[in-house]
C-alpha cells in the first residue's frame, strides 16, 4: 500500500485525531464515524482518506459496508521519527567530540 | 506525557572550547550541519542538510535563537517539515554546559514533539486499543516515559 503522507501531518488535525480516538474503541463503518461529526459525510471521508494515506488506518469491505480500523504498522513510522532523533543526536555529539579532540591536537 | 529527548554527554575539554564549537557557525557546520547561526537572541537562522522525503522533511531546519547565557546555555527553536509553510516538527533545543573537574558535561534537551503529545496520549488512553496493542506499541510507550 502506498503511504505518501507524513503521519505528523495526518494527526495535526483535531477531527482526524477524533476519528482515531473513535477507532481505538472498535472498528467502525465510515457512516458510523460520520455520525459523530457535524461535518458532511464527504468531509469525513476526506479525513479518512488522509489517515489511510498516512498508513494509520486500514479500510476493509464487508458486504456493502466499508470498515475502518487502526493499522498498527502505521505507528512504526512515528516510532521511526522518535528513533531518528535519538540516533541523530548521538551521531552529532560523537562528531562534536571528534572535532574537540582534533582541535586540541592542533593546539599542541 | 510528552516526548522529550534528553542526552548527557561528557567531553574531556574545557567548557569554553565546547561553547566555541556550539556557537561558531564554521565549527557547528563541521559537526552538525551547514548553518547561518549567530549568537544573538532573536536571530533567525537555518540548518541545511539532505532532504528526507519519506519523513516529510525538506532538508532545512528553521531556527530562532531564544536564549544565550555565554559559556553556559544556548536555546533555539528547531522546526522542520516538508515546506516552510508546513512545519510539522515544532521543537526547542537547549544546550547546557556544566564545567566538571575533568572536562565539561553537556546536556542536550530536545523538547516539544507536540504531534506526539496530542496524538499518542489520546490514542493510548483509548480503552479498546489496549486489547490488541502489539508489543512494539508498548515499546513506544516505554521509550516515551
Amino acid at each position: 500500500m502506498r503511504t505518501t503522507l507524513d503521519p505528523f501531518q495526518a494527526i495535526a488535525d483535531p477531527s482526524r485525531r477524533e476519528i482515531l480516538m473513535l477507532l481505538t474503541k472498535d472498528k467502525q463503518t465510515i457512516n458510523g464515524l460520520a455520525g459523530n461529526f457535524d461535518m458532511s459525510r464527504p468531509a469525513v471521508s476526506k479525513h479518512i482518506k488522509v489517515l489511510y494515506d498516512a498508513g494509520l488506518i486500514m479500510i476493509n469491505n464487508q458486504g456493502r459496508e466499508r470498515y475502518c480500523e487502526l493499522k498498527p504498522d502505521g505507528f512504526d513510522r512515528l516510532k521511526e521519527w522518535l528513533e531518528y532523533f535519538d540516533k541523530f543526536w548521538h551521531n552529532k555529539l560523537q562528531n562534536l567530540e571528534n572535532l574537540l579532540n582534533q582541535r586540541k591536537n592542533e593546539d599542541n | 506525557m510528552q516526548r522529550d529527548l534528553v542526552i548527557k554527554w561528557h567531553f574531556p575539554h574545557p567548557a569554553e572550547k565546547v561553547w566555541e564549537c556550539l556557537t561558531t557557525p564554521e565549527l557547528v557546520s563541521q559537526w552538525l550541519m551547514k548553518n547561518d547561526f549567530k549568537p544573538v537572541v532573536g536571530h533567525k537562522f537555518n540548518f541545511f542538510t539532505k532532504p528526507i522525503p519519506k519523513m516529510g522533511f525538506d532538508g532545512i531546519v528553521y531556527c530562532e535563537v531564544i536564549e544565550i547565557v555565554p559559556g553556559k546555555k544556548l536555546v533555539y527553536t528547531w522546526k522542520g517539515g516538508s515546506a516552510p509553510d508546513n512545519l510539522s516538527l515544532d521543537t526547542i533545543l537547549t544546550w547546557t554546559l556544566t564545567p566538571r573537574e575533568d572536562g565539561t558535561e553537556l546536556l542536550l534537551e530536545h523538547k516539544g514533539f507536540k504531534g506526539f503529545k496530542n496524538y499518542i496520549t489520546s490514542i493510548f488512553m483509548g480503552s479498546g486499543w489496549r486489547k490488541h496493542i502489539p508489543r512494539r506499541m508498548a515499546q513506544v510507550l516505554n521509550e516515551m516515559k
